[in-house]
């Protein structure tokens, strides 16, 4: 019983120190540490972001998230500027082709340290891309046109390709093709990259991380731009899930820039000046796939009733704040390849009845099963307005939010019967060409992987696939035979083709220097920004 | 006696061997593909082929069990379908934040449960055991998710005292060295006297602190209560007060005392159900614990994390109902 | 002694029996208050689609024109984000998680009665066998395996009861198991042993039947907990799907915009909080006239 009183004693000796604290610190846990006096304090860019940061250090590999992350650690040949269409050099200072399309030359860029001390040169630009290749992982399909790299010296390195490809867009990709040291690659062992150490050329190298919840990065010295003017010492990428969290910590300028905030939120937030609210484009569009192997919807006057019925001005209105327009055709407005003259299906629910009259529902009386990514806010009102309207037209959906893995696994049944009716998602090209929406998601599939209208049609595939080896060769003959599938595809309607998003970040108002560029979602170049 | 122990040790082990057959039958049972996952969203075909042979998946079920239970003996859990890292490794990652709540939120629960009960048990019938009872009925029947919430509302929101979440300030975080000792961060920063990460710390843990408590405070009381009262009916304490004991030292130092037995089960008990209740706080609190862990392995299906997260909390759960039997069949007073 | 009459004999006690408890239970003030609830809930629950104002809000229809407005005359409780009347919802919530509730309870009945009349009255080898698996079952932490089952079979509500149902049964077992091995030796079983009734209509005609009573009056008590597990089972996301109104998904969506609409998560909260307090403390009445320790008549 002694033992008991004494451990009590204890125990409340620690809660008054608690209480006494507490009292003294006036509830506190707003005040930031204070800066010890003439020491210099780094200056630290915070990101709050809303998911993982990386997953996968490898950067022959990660495809998801890490791009967040590994473009401001690794670079890549060039970069590709959607607003202006250029290509811009970055680690290759030039490239040419030639005529057929096949040979394309780099020259590398001289003066370039990588973060282990090795110079860059044409043999880690050989050795990264083929590593990247020979992995097989992640993006590593978008070099499937590369038949052979080769080093004609230093600083010259050749591509030979097995058919036409837009390579200078590929070698700008966000994922999948970063130059590492090939001093690096040959010194460890195949896992080292993804054991979370990094080799890039990039402004910023690793300090620490916390596997899907945060990362610290440190200005690399030797960085081949220098670091004259204004830039930030350390980088801090951090998973802030719940909104509010992020809402909080941009407003009380603890968080530099965040994103993905509800619309409701950024109404708010237009009227503080503590924060900049910034709405830029995307290429990320939101589409909803018919099931074409299952009645009633492989019936085309169904789908294309159901197209009508969709509510496309509400869903923009409110499911997404107004930060959306209503997409025409698959390719997002603002990326090459989108037809500006497409027909657009609109929202008319008379159109709607009399085409399931004719596809012999008069009364309507379908059951149809909506799958949409569980979390995801956007999708969830879509869906429930979607639901809406279309109860007015006699048909009943019921909604499913599920993770995205199951979502992906009951969508590729092989027993196309048991498989959902309607599947939402969004889709963002890997490099910036429409072949990745138009071969992706509408190419005619063996085995099932994102054709989830599991659409066929032979002549489509011969126009994109014509189209995406004319677009290494000759750019405008490819974009017209892009459109001319799409008219296939508007009038097939395999997929409502939603709305086309937007951007909304928001930064501290004394963040600077911030571009957002749609072709690396989510990415910020935390190089180029600075406090002010 | 040590019979006892030896039993209930032996029915323990077998217990968690149950739990890893079942948590092991459940991911094998569902339908989806981890080899998909591990190659990520947006995989080829051959890349799944490929990673189903990696992950030992085109084996028959036995074998995958075998080499599962093999892994486990080594404290293998396997390697996240996400981040493709040891789970075990995450775990630890994870495990400091949710220990700490749940160790502030328990103590927090004695401190306030057992006067409650005690006060409810004095005074049986009366006012003040109305409103105790329905203070720790309450209690019990409050979903945690929600008060975090209106929690949020009143002091983040309404009365701008404390911080919305997470487990210290962003700036406090980046601008200086937090102690890093035992991993504890309330505790590494008392004892290197680093008062103002401390303080920071205190700020944040308060509101999930109180959420988590309110639960075991509930059933702290309710114990406390019932094991009171049934000693209070006992004839050494009806001796007691027949000799003119003053009745505070009869309830304070004889009844309670006697009680003491079942109320450390039912706190040793309460701390399984306080770390799947974390669960649900942790993700509205960002707090970097277990549960913010979980709760992103369910939206991703990451099944070696879920698993390894059940495994650990059936675990810990098993350990503490051991532990708290044989506080039990040691105390003399409480055998059966 | 004729048939009729030995029932008769065996039934009047219990009606007496049943009559004390309720004059017992409606005895305490917070008791009776809590029954009077818990009726209210179960009338509200039947009457819902027909009491709601707005009962196109329920499913059907959305007004997002009206989106996130505060309690007013025209919507009392406010409006959700899709302009919903969130009164309709949290009233029509009642049935519901009733709903789910008694199914969810009532699939664990199912499982968990047979085996624990199977233990009890049979014993030896299979009793441990059962025993033991329940044991496995009841080291769980009682929401993980929920959570567990649920994140595997895919989010639905119907998933969720399942979940729940396949969780919960082992505390009837548990509880059937006990009252079977009490009743196996007494006469009227024994009678029916020796005239060779076979072991089936033995379980379920003579054990089952009497030592039902405690089971069920324990499944009524859980009722509260069911629902809070299926709410916060809905809150991870893994219960209700919109648009349906269930609290749990309620609150769960309303984690993106309550701290500019406060009252769209404080009354589906506050409707799980109610619902849960009053069959716990009903609960807690019951258990207290029930346990012959406590009982003071």
């Amino acid at each position: 019983m002694k033992l008991y009183s004494g451990k009590k004693s204890i125990v409340m000796t620690v809660i008054l120190v608690m209480l006494v604290t507490l009292a003294a610190s006036g509830c506190g846990g707003r005040d930031v540490g204070q800066n010890d006096a003439g020491e210099v304090q780094p200056k630290i860019a915070f990101y709050a972001f809303n998911s993982e940061p990386i997953l996968d250090w490898d950067p022959s590999v990660e495809y998801s998230n890490g791009i967040v992350v590994l473009n401001n650690v690794y670079e890549t040949l060039l970069r590709y500027e959607p607003i202006s269409e250029e290509v811009i050099p970055v680690l290759a200072t030039e490239y040419t082709k030639s005529d057929d399309g096949l040979t394309w030359t780099f020259k590398i860029r001289e003066g370039v340290k990588f973060h282990n001390g090795a110079d860059l040169t044409a043999k880690d630009v050989k050795a990264s891309i083929d590593r990247t290749i020979a992995l097989g992982q992640g993006a590593a399909f978008v070099w499937d046109p590369v038949e052979e790299i080769v080093v004609k010296d230093d600083y010259t390195v050749d591509f030979k390709l097995k058919y036409p490809a837009p390579l200078d867009l590929i070698a700008s990709s966000g994922y999948a093709a970063f130059i590492m040291s090939s001093e690096a690659i040959e010194a460890n062992p195949e896992d080292w990259f993804s054991q979370g150490n990094v080799a890039g050329t990039g402004p910023y190298t690793l300090q620490s991380f916390k596997m899907g919840d945060e990362v610290v990065l440190t200005k690399f010295d030797d960085y081949w731009k220098g670091w004259e003017g204004e830039h930030f010492d350390k980088v801090v990428i951090k998973k802030i899930p719940e909104t509010a969290s992020r809402r909080q910590l941009v407003e009380k300028g603890e968080a530099d820039v965040t994103m993905e905030l509800p619309y409701e939120d950024i109404e708010v937030l237009k009227g503080n000046p503590a924060v900049n609210v910034m709405e830029v484009p995307s290429f990320q569009n939101l589409l909803v796939f018919f099931n074409t192997e299952k009645a009633p919807l492989d019936n085309k006057l169904v789908r294309q009733a159901i197209s009508y019925a969709f509510p496309y001005g509400d869903v923009v209105k409110y499911a997404m704040g107004g930060y959306a327009v209503q997409g025409r055709g698959p390719i997002p407005v603002g990326h090459w390849g989108h037809g500006d003259n497409l027909f657009q299906y609109r929202h008319d629910l008379d159109k709607a009845r009399e085409l399931l009259a004719r596809a012999g529902y008069p009364d309507g009386g379908l059951e149809l099963l909506f799958t949409y990514m569980a979390g995801d806010e956007a999708e969830k009102k879509t869906a429930e307005l979607f639901k809406a309207e279309l109860a007015k037209i006699g048909i009943n959906m019921e909604i499913r939010g599920m993770p995205w893995e199951s979502q992906w696994e009951l969508s590729r049944n092989p027993d196309a019967q048991k498989r959902q009716d309607l599947l939402t998602m969004y889709w963002w090209p890997d490099y910036a060409s429409p072949y990745s929406w138009l071969y992706s998601l509408y190419h005619s599939e063996e085995e099932i992987l994102f054709n989830l209208s599991y659409w066929k049609n032979a002549e489509y595939d011969r126009l994109i696939d014509k189209g995406n080896e004319m677009s290494g060769i000759d750019i405008e003959e490819a974009e017209n035979l892009y459109i001319q599938a799409q008219e296939i595809l508007v009038d097939e309607a395999p997929s409502i083709f939603a709305y086309d998003k937007k951007y909304v970040w928001v930064t501290n108002s004394s963040f600077k220097g911030f571009k957002s560029n749609p072709i690396y979602p989510n990415v910020v170049f935390f190089y180029d920004t600075y406090r002010e | 006696m040590r019979s006892f122990i030896v039993k209930r040790v032996l029915l323990g082990i077998l217990v968690l061997f149950g739990v890893i057959l079942i948590t092991f039958v459940l991911t094998r049972v569902i339908p989806s593909n981890p080899a998909a996952q591990w190659v990520g969203q947006r995989a080829t075909a051959e890349q799944i082929e490929a990673a189903k042979i990696e992950l030992g998946l085109d084996k028959p079920l036995y074998v995958q069990l075998e080499r599962y239970l093999a892994d486990l003996a080594k404290g293998d859990l396997g390697r996240s379908l996400r981040s493709h890292q040891p789970v075990s490794a995450e775990l630890k990652a994870y495990l400091p934040a949710t220990i700490e709540l749940v160790l502030v939120s328990t103590i927090v629960a004695v401190i306030i449960g057992i006067p409650l009960g005690v006060a409810s048990a004095k005074r049986k019938d009366h006012m003040v055991d109305h409103v105790s009872r329905f203070f720790s009925v309450g209690a019990v029947s409050l979903p945690t998710f929600w008060v975090g919430m209106f929690l949020q509302l009143i002091f983040y929101r309404w009365l701008g005292l404390l911080p919305l979440g997470g487990q210290l300030s962003m700036g406090i975080k980046l601008t200086r060295e937090i102690p890093h000792i035992t991993g504890f961060l309330m505790f590494d920063s008392l004892i290197t006297g680093d008062f103002v990460v401390f303080r920071d710390a205190l700020a944040h843990i308060i509101l999930p602190g109180i959420t988590v408590a309110l639960y075991p405070i509930g059933l702290v009381a309710r114990m406390t209560r019932s094991a009171l009262l049934e000693i209070l009916d006992e004839d050494y304490i009806r001796a007691a007060r027949s000799y003119g004991l003053p009745e505070r030292m009869v309830l304070w130092s004889y009844a309670l005392k006697n009680s003491l037995g079942p109320t450390a089960t039912v706190v040793a008990l309460s701390i399984g159900y306080t770390l799947v209740n974390t669960f649900l706080v942790e993700a509205i609190f960002s707090w970097p614990g277990i549960g913010s862990y979980i709760s992103s392995a369910v939206i991703s299906l990451d099944y070696p994390a879920i698993m390894g997260v059940t495994i650990f909390s059936a675990c810990a759960y098993v350990v503490l109902n051991l532990v708290a039997d044989v506080i039990i069949a040691l105390d003399p007073r409480v055998r059966v | 002694m004729t048939k009729s009459s030995g029932i008769m004999n065996s039934i009047k006690p219990r009606i007496t029996e049943i009559k004390l408890s309720l004059y017992l239970l409606c005895r305490n003030r917070l008791t009776r208050l809590s029954l009077g609830v818990v009726i209210l809930l179960g009338l509200t629950a039947l009457a819902a689609p027909f009491i709601v104002p707005h009962p196109e809000h329920i499913e059907t229809e959305a007004n997002p024109v009206d989106k996130l407005l505060p309690p007013s005359g025209k919507y009392y409780f406010g409006t959700d984000e899709l302009g919903r009347d969130i009164f309709s919802r949290v009233i029509y919530g009642t049935r519901i998680s009733l709903q789910t509730a008694l199914i969810a309870v009532g699939l664990a009945l199912l499982i968990g009665i047979p085996l624990g009349a199977i233990a009890g009255a049979t014993g030896g080898m299979v009793d441990e066998v059962i025993m033991r698996i329940t044991d496995i079952f009841l080291s769980f932490p009682p929401l993980l395996l929920a959570i567990a089952i649920a994140a595997f079979l895919g989010p639905s509500l119907e998933n969720a009861m399942l979940a729940i149902g396949v969780s919960w049964w082992p505390w009837y077992t548990r509880l059937i198991r006990g009252q079977a091995v009490s009743i196996r030796e007494r006469q009227f079983v024994k009678a029916a042993r020796a005239i060779g009734t076979p072991p089936v209509r033995i379980i379920f005609g003579h054990i089952v039947p009497n030592c039902i009573a405690p089971v069920i009056v324990q499944a009524s008590m859980d009722i509260g907990g069911v629902i809070l597990t299926i709410a916060s089972l809905s809150f991870l996301g893994l219960g209700a799907q919109p648009p349906t109104p269930e609290w749990g998904l309620m609150v769960s969506t309303s984690r993106n915009y309550f701290l500019n609409a406060w009252w769209y998560s404080i009354f589906p909260g506050l409707a799980i909080f109610v619902t849960v307090l009053v069959f716990n403390l009903l609960g807690d009445g019951l258990r207290e006239i029930l346990d012959p320790k406590t009982r003071k008549i």
